[in-house]
């Protein structure tokens, strides 16, 4: 059974459906919310899993259902669904790991007396992120690209009584609102330049031949192709929804809200959208590669965007002492690996990453998630510590989640996918820059998650949190091991022997290279992740800490150092200090000009018009109304008038009959002599 | 002549249903449910009623496989009948219409022979159903007087009150005499072309020029069309006829019968007459029954708009209302060359909805307690909210308020009007006399509403109880309104 594309809005629709019976449903519809949000999400996978099917058929096509939406003048306005291994597999990893946590936020959210709203907006985000993967028109990506930025303003406060979480959640909606005022002006462009906003329609769409020949040939006054400019717009988008650099900073303090969201859109989803948002456009983004008299090629920007973000996410994480902070930082520099795939040349090494990362970053938070919970809501690391024994399951699969992200050789699919990646930067002919940062993030990447992993399960408890921890229900540690399962398996479609995953996404053999080719790099990049466990196990585990109060390792050799870091390179000052100040300053400037300018000319006007407001009442009262006054008391008149001739007397109505009929007569004859 | 019999059957199957209906009506009465309770009586009598209307709705109309043994189009018996697509449409509105008034009768005050009273009614609708299809005089003739003997014998049917006897009696008489006239147009149609048919009567007209005679005749159908409409100076039996009638007939006057009378007298002025039809579209009109029809549509909505103004008894503001409108519904007939019948099939079945719903409306308050004047409606919202707020919708349907149906029936209209000539002739000044009327219509109808939504009710009202069948009938109408005014593509599609 396969799912033609016609029907493909399905699979955004179950969930929009659910989010608007959570909507509807009262406090006390627990199951009705919950369950209508899981079953829609369940049945959207199934259509997913049907839709990857018919994608499969003919990897390298790109089926369409475009249908027309307004006529605007002589031209109409077109949107529609697209069907390719692309968006086909990124459904089912939504659709599937979405549906894991769903599960899991029954055990996790059960306490919270906002239990039907939570699921309401988590079936509103899902929507709108499968909403962007089938979008086969950028308007229609850009508008779910908002809904989900909604979803995530409206789950990162979901718990508003918070001071922090309400920041958090506004802080996340402004500073991704500044990548898409990037997207909607790159979109505008495009539309401008192409006329259209369909990426594929049988060779008419912008992402096809005929639009991509005319953009990359013309030039700007700076001599950038179009395509560059437009490319780059649309990538600041990214930029804001993906966390790169500098627009990363909404990313950590976006773990205000619950776990399960953190899992969802701040590692699994969301924050993949701007990966797959470049993935999709990328036709566009490489059409100046063929130009060499252009001063910069847009993928060039993406893969040092990549590369920054990558390794100053890495490094730090290492200085974090929140346990979803070490998470999201380490999700910050994962999405900058896969920006670094991207702008090397190798959008397929970047979706390998975004699927094997979709899983262990979610088995991850959800980990920590059962951490939290177990613990009751203590976050700090150094007021956790021997977990290990207390919360058996959690602790295996957290491990398991822990070696994915490291990269722990052969067994884990963050190994293959990232492997995938530094092979492609090796290959990349501009510079080797991103290979050394990606490098260099490797050993950072093993050395944090094993900090991370020694101070929360090794060790005595600190805390009387962590002394009575127990282990959370199965509802809670079944998706866990689940997402554990995956998060080994899923990296076997796409290792270097068996290339299946990169195939399929192209639509073209790839082959096999071998276990040799390339091994060199593979060599060296295990070497360093063994260093970087080995440095944290020496570090951390060998003698763990003893009291919450204890200052960490690193701190003690290089304090000021350590506490930068912490305090994440400053950059949220330097924001709040430079872009901050300029806003308030033009704030100021804008409240005295509405305050003392514009409201004066308003007010003076205003008097006028009550001036000219007095003259006219006098005018209208005396003159005009006393005139209409009279003419309605005319008209009842005539018409009680008129009633009385009405007496009721048939002989009187038959003589009016007939009259009635002379007189037409008399009427038309006389027309008729004129 | 070819007369085909089985296609006559065929075509005549909603008519047969019908008929089979109110036979099934009065033999159910007189056998089964004898000595039952009046309500028990009402009750089957309706249904069956219903049924066999929606029997001829399903009947109606072209089936598309062309296979089947009911529905006709085109000519038929030799085409003394035709079944375009106006016929066919109309007469689908007629039995919706139809259907309302049997669900507004169920509502109203229960008089002692209801089968009776419902057989009547439905061979009223066959008279009707005719009406629409008549190609030929004599059979048009003979539909008219079967659907008007009927109706006087509905509107005088509540014997026990001298106002119905009075009703029924004066329509009696105003509608004898203008019967008397359109046969005598006929006869003299008939003597200038010499055929019954009203191709031949066409033809016959198209190479003869305006003699007294033709003027005669044509001001003679006139004059009985301008009774069936209610128009202006036509219009006198009607403040008394629907001020006395009981509700459920003043209901079917002023829709049903209305709808199939336009109808009829459209297809007789413009397929028979059309070539002495004149023109209004310019400020020097020609010879031609348009003149006149333009005359009568400007009085009806001087006279109707006025007198409303001064009225307090409910229903004869409903009947100054329905002679304004007829006004609007002549200018609809005006612009039949420009725009096709499909706005005036339209205003005429949106208004037959709105005026025979404000009816059910004022017959269920009439069952418990009264309603005569305006003031009796105080307090609706509380006494009944369900009246009131269907009330309100066919009130403000009648005013013509967005966006409801009556709004889209003005507008479809006035617009038709407007593309003859624009302002440039009589029919255009006409239209902007409807637009200036439209605005004191509204002054009339919010003084309904407001009594019935804002004035307190009185201190000794009691609540009202709504017959079931009649909040349904009631609320369904309700729904047509506001959905024919969302999607009018409908019924305007229909014709």
């Amino acid at each position: 059974m396969n799912l033609p594309v016609q029907l493909l809005w399905l699979i955004p629709a179950l969930p929009l459906v659910a989010a608007g019976i959570g909507a509807l449903t009262p406090r006390g519809g627990r199951p009705i919310a919950a369950g209508a949000a899981i079953a829609a999400l369940i049945g959207s996978f199934i259509l997913s899993c049907l839709a990857l099917k018919t994608a499969l058929v003919d990897p390298a096509a790109h089926l369409t259902a475009n249908f027309s939406w307004f006529d605007l003048g002589t031209g109409t306005f077109r949107l529609g669904w697209l069907l390719d291994p692309l968006n086909a597999f990124m459904c089912v990893m939504v659709t599937f790991v979405g549906t894991l946590i769903f599960i899991f936020s029954l055990g996790y959210m059960k306490e919270d007396a906002n239990f039907t709203r939570f699921f309401c907006f988590l079936s509103l985000f899902a929507a709108a992120m499968l909403g962007i993967v089938v979008a086969n028109s950028l308007l229609l990506l850009f508008v779910s690209w908002e809904l989900v930025g909604l979803a995530s303003y409206l789950l990162i406060g979901f718990w508003f009584h918070k001071p922090e979480a309400a920041a958090a959640a506004k802080k996340a909606f402004i500073t991704t609102r500044i990548g898409d005022l990037g997207l909607l002006l790159g979109m505008l462009w495009l539309y401008d330049r192409t006329g259209t906003l369909l990426f594929f329609d049988n060779g008419a769409g912008c992402l096809e031949a005929g639009a991509l020949a005319g953009l990359s040939s013309a030039t700007l006054c700076s001599g950038l192709a179009v395509s560059t400019a437009i490319g780059l717009l649309i990538f600041c988008g990214a930029v804001g929804k993906s966390g790169q650099f500098p627009l990363h900073v909404w990313l950590p303090d976006a773990m205000e809200g619950p776990t399960p969201v953190s899992a969802l859109i701040h590692a699994a989803t969301m924050v993949a959208a701007g990966v797959f948002l470049v993935a999709r456009v990328y036709p566009l983004m490489s059409a100046d590669q063929a130009l060499t008299n252009v001063p910069l090629h847009a993928l060039t920007v993406v893969a040092a965007i990549g590369a920054i973000t990558a390794l100053m996410g890495a490094v730090i994480a290492v200085a974090q002492n929140d346990i979803k902070r070490v998470l999201a930082f380490s999700t910050v520099s994962q999405l900058g690996y896969m920006m670094l795939a991207l702008g090397v040349g190798s959008w397929v090494a970047a979706i390998f990453h975004l699927l094997t990362h979709a899983f262990f970053k979610a088995l991850l938070f959800l980990g920590a998630g059962s951490v939290i919970h177990a613990a009751h809501h203590e976050q700090d690391i150094r007021q956790l510590g021997g977990l290990g024994p207390k919360l058996k399951v959690t602790f295996a699969t957290f491990a398991v989640g822990m070696l994915a992200l490291a990269g722990f050789p052969f067994l884990f699919s963050g190994f293959w996918s990232k492997e995938a990646i530094l092979h492609a930067a090796e290959g990349w002919e501009v510079s080797h820059l991103p290979l050394i940062a990606g490098l260099i993030a490797v050993v950072l990447t093993a050395f944090y998650m094993t900090r991370l992993v020694s101070e929360t399960f090794f060790g005595h408890g600190r805390s009387h949190a962590s002394e009575h921890a127990h282990e959370s229900p199965a509802v809670m540690t079944v998706p866990l091991a689940i997402l554990a399962a995956c998060s080994v398996l899923i990296g076997f479609v796409g290792t270097p022997a068996w290339p299946w995953l990169q195939s399929q996404l192209t639509g073209e053999p790839v082959h096999p290279h071998g276990w040799f080719e390339g091994a060199g790099l593979m060599m060296l990049s295990i070497l360093l992740v063994a260093f970087g466990i080995g440095a944290g196990l020496a570090i951390y585990a060998r003698r763990t800490r003893v009291t919450a109060s204890q200052r960490d390792p690193i701190e003690a050799k290089a304090p000021s150092l350590f506490a930068f870091l912490g305090a994440r390179m400053k950059l949220d000052e330097l924001y709040a200090a430079t872009v901050g100040k300029v806003n308030s300053a033009l704030a100021v400037v804008s409240d005295g000009l509405d305050r003392y300018v514009w409201a004066g000319i308003v007010n003076f006007l205003g008097r006028l018009g009550e001036f000219a407001g007095v003259v006219y009442r006098e005018a209208d009262e005396e003159g005009l109304n006393g005139g209409f006054d009279t003419g309605s008391e005319t008209l009842r008149e005539a018409g009680k008038v008129y009633s009385r001739s009405q007496t009721g007397d048939a002989h009187a109505y038959l003589r009016a009959l007939a009259v009635g009929f002379v007189v037409l007569v008399l009427v038309i004859t006389l027309g008729g002599l004129r | 002549m070819n007369l085909d019999y089985a296609g006559l059957f065929r075509a005549l199957a909603p008519e047969t249903a019908i008929v089979v209906g109110a036979l099934a009506v009065l033999g159910v009465d007189l056998t089964l449910l004898r000595g039952r309770s009046l309500a028990t009586r009402m009750n089957v009598a309706a249904l069956i009623s219903a049924l066999s209307v929606l029997v001829a709705f399903m009947l109606n109309g072209t089936c598309p496989c062309g296979r089947c043994w009911v529905g006709a189009s085109g000519p038929v018996f030799g085409g003394a009948l035709m079944f375009d697509s106006l016929a066919n449409a109309t007469r689908g509105g007629i039995l919706g219409l139809v259907l309302l008034t049997i669900g507004v009768s169920t509502g109203a005050r229960i008089n002692r022979n209801p089968a009776e009273y419902l057989s009547i009614l439905l061979f009223a609708t066959v008279g009707f159903l005719l009406m629409a299809a008549a190609q030929q005089l004599l059979v048009a003739f003979l539909s008219l007087e079967l659907a008007s003997l009927s109706l006087y014998i509905l509107a005088g049917f509540d014997k026990t009150r001298p106002d119905s006897a009075e009703a029924g009696l004066k329509y009696f008489l105003f509608g004898g005499m203008s019967a008397a006239f359109l046969l005598f147009g006929f006869s003299l149609l008939y003597g200038l072309t010499g055929s019954i048919e009203l191709n031949h009567v066409a033809d016959g007209l198209r190479h003869q020029g305006i003699s007294p005679l033709l003027i005669v005749a044509l001001v003679m159908v006139i004059v009985a069309f301008g009774f069936k409409a209610a128009a202006a100076p036509f219009h006198l039996w009607a403040p008394d006829a629907y001020q006395g009638a009981p509700t459920p007939s003043a209901a079917l006057i002023a829709s049903a019968s209305k709808l199939a009378g336009i109808v009829f007298f459209a297809r007789l002025l413009w397929s028979g007459l059309g070539f002495s039809a004149g023109n209004v579209s310019y400020a020097f009109t020609s010879v031609g029954w348009l003149p006149i029809v333009a005359v009568l549509s400007g009085v009806s909505m001087f006279v109707g708009n006025l007198a409303a103004l001064a009225q307090t008894n409910v229903r004869r503001l409903l009947a100054y209302s329905a002679i304004s409108h007829a006004g609007i519904l002549l200018l609809g007939l005006i612009a039949v060359s420009r725009n096709g019948t499909s706005p005036i099939f339209y205003y005429a079945t949106t208004y037959g909805i709105a005026t025979a719903g404000a009816f059910g409306v004022i017959g269920v308050l009439e069952r418990q307690g009264g309603c005569d004047s305006i003031s009796d409606l105080a307090g609706l919202y509380r006494r009944s909210p369900l009246l009131a707020g269907c009330l309100m919708v066919f009130i403000l349907s009648l005013a013509g308020v967005p966006p409801l149906a009556g709004f889209f029936g003005k507008f479809y209209v006035f617009a038709a009007t407007l593309k003859l000539a624009g302002l440039a002739g009589v029919a255009g000044w006409l239209t902007i006399l409807a637009i200036l009327f439209s605005a004191v219509a509204l002054y009339y109808y919010m003084v309904v509403l407001k009594q019935a939504l804002v004035v307190a009710p009185a201190k000794d009202a009691t609540p009202v109880r709504v017959p079931i069948a009649a909040a349904v009938t009631l609320v369904l109408a309700a729904i047509a309104i506001v959905a024919f005014g969302i999607w009018p593509s409908v019924l305007l599609g229909a014709v």
